[in-house]
């Protein structure tokens, strides 16, 4: 933190600065190079080539731009439907892995014994691969699987679903198995945030005869703000990312009831060989990235947090 | 502006890398009698069961045949060939392509063929002997711009419909006597009304019900209105579209009740194994999972007749190889394909996968008594109408888009929906 | 982890509550480890069973009659070429892109120079970029560079370069952070003296650094060596697949075979399982930036 404050104090042009600035360079310019050349020429080039109307097995031609593949989208209905898709994601996995993680940091906050162990279990999932969860969740699902075993088992068989073929449960399906995945990624962030939250709020809110539901919600939660800003841009980029799981437990046509940008965008360029339909969808798909990550990119530099 | 400077960048830096030349056509290219041959690199998905023994058995006769070149099998396994599809055109993109490759003939092909990335092989691999041992409907799919690019190794038929005798027998419904599709509605009626289920069916991933209503659409109203729908004139055939449409819908209330949860036929088709279901609609090669079962015989436990209404035609699901541009072995390949268009190779090869010779003087000896019926019946058939569901009718892009319409229809069988997006497939 | 030192619980629990509302509480944590690792047990039970076992009895019940381990055998030979690969992939991928993070830290961080705040919120909003961006460009420009002509195995390296170019990102932003919180006093010290910037990292900050290589490379490692679209995107050679598309292709092949499917996943995602277990607060670190 210092340095930064230093530094930005510091900023007028000293020659000591010129001298440091070139020093530095070799430290930091062959990475950065990379990242510019990767991913932010990428990111322009993608642009590019959504503007081609490039197809087919041949290679795009620069000289001709239109608007074209921007024009068909409204009237696609399966880009409308995924895109409504996306949307029906971010907002359910993000709002409920929230809750989640946050009544999983409740819980282990409370001075419990194994502490360390319930925290490993819960956060477990996150270090495994889409594809590694997609199949255990296609097994949970299938008629034969754990879940309609349990709900036959505790007579509730007329629960019982056929989770992944039918269009009202499939999408719900795979949010689910995506909860199931991140909200220990929540219930460390909330920790984290519960963690350093000063003792003497919880004293003085006693004093003042705060019940424990009041404690919560008048205390800890606000002070919880900026746990949750973080945790939401983090589940969001997983949620437009989802394409994995997607892609493993459906293939490339999941149907329009469990499409989403991400997949949509892969089987037109990859599959259909609509390379610049694709690239438009991606765009679309980063622009939405963009209304998420930017201010928030925005708030950590005001703040000084980088 | 640093984005658009790292594009150019970018673009400038790879364009620099690019790939090389490559010859025109084909006699600039091979040598009559070359010293030593580079090895074969073939792409395919046959990776399971009698698909995997069926290509070994390829190989093993090439491997006679031409003893100098060494394969290099390259399987791609995995979502029934599109994982294939997309290494494929990857290599392809990338002028790095296997030798040759397993790819649906057909429109399927104009994708390469509209790039200009396949050798015209007339001459080389296809002949006048060739010719005359092929019917009509091999040939146009060989040839989907006029010149010959593809040699077809296998046909497998679509319009099949599959019963267990017993359980029609119990039902008093008399499969041969079915003259069309809506005939055989009324024979599920009737099984249902038995206690069976009238048609076992997958309904999880799109591609079984797309094959299912091409046959009806075949069935119903004749392979006439099949092409108009194919070559995108769906305007002239909406109401016959429409109509079959909601065929399969009222198919889909005598479908198991678990069809939506299996992603297989396979576990559809053992319906017919166990006696719980009168009828299977697939391609022939669900008949390996009755041949394979112990005392479930052909035409005393299970039989097949044409799809209803589509007697005399021979509906074609192929395979075929073809000669990519920058190729790595360009003497090899040409052997090969030149191979595959043989007797021998078709000979040994179409057992195994349950599936007939494109070739007609192919003798019948090593094949089941049902392949044996198939390929009377493909000798005999009339017309050859060309797989929707398998990129040999139409475009690469179409049939995605089309198969993206069945994916919505298997979601919410809704008629208007799915004729709407069938309409904007061919846009 | 913990920073407060009050009891927030027992306060609020009078001597007769306090027993069952310990229950309760232990009780919904027990619910909830059973919710947690559901999946991965009725995944388990199901990677011991014949097909005949798993066909006749709930995924519920532990394999005791028809107890196999075949499906680990049969998982096992189809992965064990792709694990190679993804170790192959994965170790020069996280070391490297952990290097660049913490060169490329340093050289923003100890350093004046005005232009680096901006920098660094290109890395932080390369952080979070979907690939699905990139994909097309990317293709183009591994096809153009075409490694994967010059040698079988260029894709593989194609696919590791991919995976340093995007790791640098969340590197650098792990070191950073760290970096601010070094002492800078000692390197100031070591400036005035006279010392070039090479040598304080060589002798100053590189042997602080390494409690945060441990956190940057148990990121990498699991987040490269689970990701699935740039390899599904760049590979396109059988014998260049990493596991996670080899396991995708096993689960196309096995379609109804789950004890093998299950085998197969457990094997995938074993490296990571095992880097999780022994370095779970490093993981938990890394993840919470």
């Amino acid at each position: 933190m210092d340095s930064l404050r230093n530094s930005i104090k510091r900023l007028n042009p000293l020659s000591a600065s010129d001298s440091d600035f070139f020093e530095s360079m070799p430290f930091w310019l062959p990475a950065t190079a990379l990242v510019l050349l990767f991913v932010y020429g990428a990111i322009g080039w993608n642009v590019i080539i959504s503007f081609t109307g490039w197809s087919g097995l041949g290679q795009p031609d620069y000289t001709n731009f239109t608007l074209e593949m921007y024009r068909q989208m409204p009237s696609d209905p399966n880009f409308m439907a995924s895109l409504r898709n996306t949307v029906a994601l971010l907002v359910a996995f993000t709002g409920v892995s929230l809750v989640v993680g946050l009544g999983l940091a409740l819980l282990v906050d409370r001075k419990i014994r194994f502490e360390s162990t319930f925290r490993t279990i819960y956060l477990l999932p996150m270090a495994l691969s889409f594809v590694v969860t997609a199949i255990f969740w296609s097994w949970m699902y299938a008629s034969n699987g754990l879940i309609d075993t349990m709900l036959n088992g505790i007579g509730l068989g007329w629960l019982s679903q056929d989770w992944l073929g039918d269009p009202r449960f499939k999408l719900a399906a795979v949010i689910v198995a995506l909860i199931w995945q991140f909200s220990g990624y929540c219930m460390i962030v909330y920790l984290a945030g519960l963690r350093s939250i000063p003792n003497d709020h919880y004293e003085a809110a006693r004093i003042d005869g705060a019940s424990t539901l009041k404690l919560y919600w008048r205390i800890i939660i606000p002070q919880l703000r900026s746990s949750t800003v973080g945790a939401t841009v983090v589940l969001m980029v997983f949620a437009l990312k989802a394409f994995d799981f997607i892609y493993v437990m459906f293939g490339t046509n999941p149907g329009r009831s469990a499409d989403i940008l991400a997949v949509t965008m892969y089987r037109e360029a990859f599959s259909s060989s609509e390379w610049a339909y694709g690239a438009a969808i991606a765009v679309v798909l980063f622009a939405l990235a963009l209304t998420i990550i930017g201010p928030y990119a925005y708030t950590q530099y005001k703040r000084g947090a980088l | 502006m640093l984005q658009a400077t790292g594009a150019v960048g970018l673009a400038a830096f790879a364009g620099c890398l690019g790939g090389g030349s490559e010859a025109g056509n084909l006699d600039e290219l091979l040598e009559d009698d070359p010293d030593e041959f580079e090895a074969l690199e073939i792409g395919h998905w046959w990776t399971a069961g009698g698909e995997e023994a069926a290509f070994e058995a390829l190989i093993e006769g090439f491997e006679a045949e031409y003893p100098d070149i060494e394969v290099d099998s390259s399987p791609s396994p995995g979502g029934a060939g599109s994982a294939l599809e997309t290494d494929i055109k990857n290599r392809v993109v990338d002028q790095n392509p296997p030798s040759t490759f397993q790819i649906w003939p057909g429109q399927a092909l104009t994708e390469y063929t509209d790039e200009d990335l396949l050798y015209d092989i007339d001459g080389h691999v296809w002949n006048d002997e060739m010719r005359e041992a092929y019917l009509d409907g091999p040939i146009d799919v060989s040839r989907p711009d006029g010149e010959f690019v593809a040699v077809p190794i296998n046909i497998h038929r679509l319009n099949n419909l599959f019963y267990n005798v017993d359980v029609v027998e119990d039902a008093d419904v008399d499969p041969e006597s079915l003259e069309s599709p809506s005939d055989l509605l009324e024979a599920m009626e009737a099984v249902d009304d038995a206690g069976f289920v009238g048609m076992a069916q997958q309904t999880q991933s799109a591609w079984s019900t797309m094959q299912l209503w091409a046959q009806v659409l075949l069935g119903e109203y004749g392979a006439d209105v099949y092409d108009s729908f194919i070559e995108g004139d769906l305007e002239a055939v909406e109401s016959e579209i429409r109509a079959s449409l909601e065929l399969v819908v009222e198919y889909s209330e005598y479908f198991n009740e678990d069809a939506s949860s299996m992603n297989d036929w396979d576990d559809a088709s053992d319906y017919i194994n166990t006696g719980d279901a009168a009828f299977f609609h697939q391609g022939d090669w669900a008949a390996g999972q009755y041949e394979g079962e112990d005392d479930f015989e052909y035409g005393e436990d299970w039989d097949h007749v044409p799809f209803p209404g589509t007697d005399g035609m021979y509906a074609l699901n192929m395979d075929s190889f073809v000669f990519p541009k920058h190729n790595p072995s360009p003497n090899a390949t040409v052997r090969f394909l030149q191979y595959a268009g043989t007797t021998d190779a078709q000979e040994r090869f179409n057992p195994h996968k349950g599936s007939i010779p494109p070739r007609t003087d192919v003798s019948d000896e090593a094949f089941t008594p049902f392949l044996q019926d198939q390929m009377a019946d493909f000798e005999a058939s009339t017309e050859q109408p060309p797989s929707v569901t398998h990129g040999l009718a139409v475009a690469p892009s179409i049939q995605t888009d089309v198969e993206g319409a069945f994916a919505n229809f298997i979601d919410n069988w809704d008629v208007d929906e799915t004729y709407d997006d069938l309409v904007s497939s061919f846009d | 982890m913990a920073t407060t030192t009050d009891d927030k619980s027992e306060q609020t629990d009078t001597e007769t509550g306090l027993e069952l509302h310990r229950v309760a509480l232990y009780g919904a944590l027990l619910a909830l480890v059973g919710a947690y690792l559901s999946p991965l047990y009725s995944g388990l039970t199901t990677a011991f069973k014949t097909q005949e076992a798993y066909r006749n009895t709930s995924p519920l019940q532990p394999p005791i009659e028809g107890v196999t381990i075949d499906p680990w055998l049969t998982a096992g030979s189809e992965l064990a070429f792709a694990m190679v690969n993804s170790f192959a992939m994965v170790i020069p991928a996280a070391v490297l892109s952990a290097l660049f993070g913490s060169l490329t830290a340093y050289g923003l961080t100890k350093v004046d120079w005005r232009g680096q705040v901006f920098v660094l919120v290109l890395f932080l909003a390369a952080v979070f970029i979907p690939y699905q961006a990139v994909l097309v460009p990317l293709r183009q420009f591994w096809s153009m560079v075409g490694l994967s002509q010059v040698h079988p195995r260029g894709e593989l390296v194609e696919l590791t370069i991919t995976h340093i170019a995007y790791g640098i990102p969340i590197c650098t932003i792990l070191f950073r952070s760290y970096y601010q919180t070094l002492d800078s006093e000692l390197i100031e010290a070591a400036r005035l003296d006279g010392a070039s910037l090479a040598r304080i990292y060589r002798k100053i900050v590189l042997p602080l650094s390494l409690p945060m290589f441990a956190v940057t490379l148990i990121y990498q490692f699991t987040q490269v060596w689970n990701d699935f679209l740039f390899a599904l995107v760049l590979l396109s050679n059988r014998s260049n697949y990493v596991v996670t598309l080899e396991l995708n292709a096993l689960q196309g092949s096995m379609a109804t075979n789950y004890s093998v499917q299950m085998a197969g996943a457990f094997i995938a995602a074993l490296p990571t399982i095992l880097v999780y277990i022994l370095f779970g607060e490093q993981f938990a670190k890394g993840q919470t930036l």
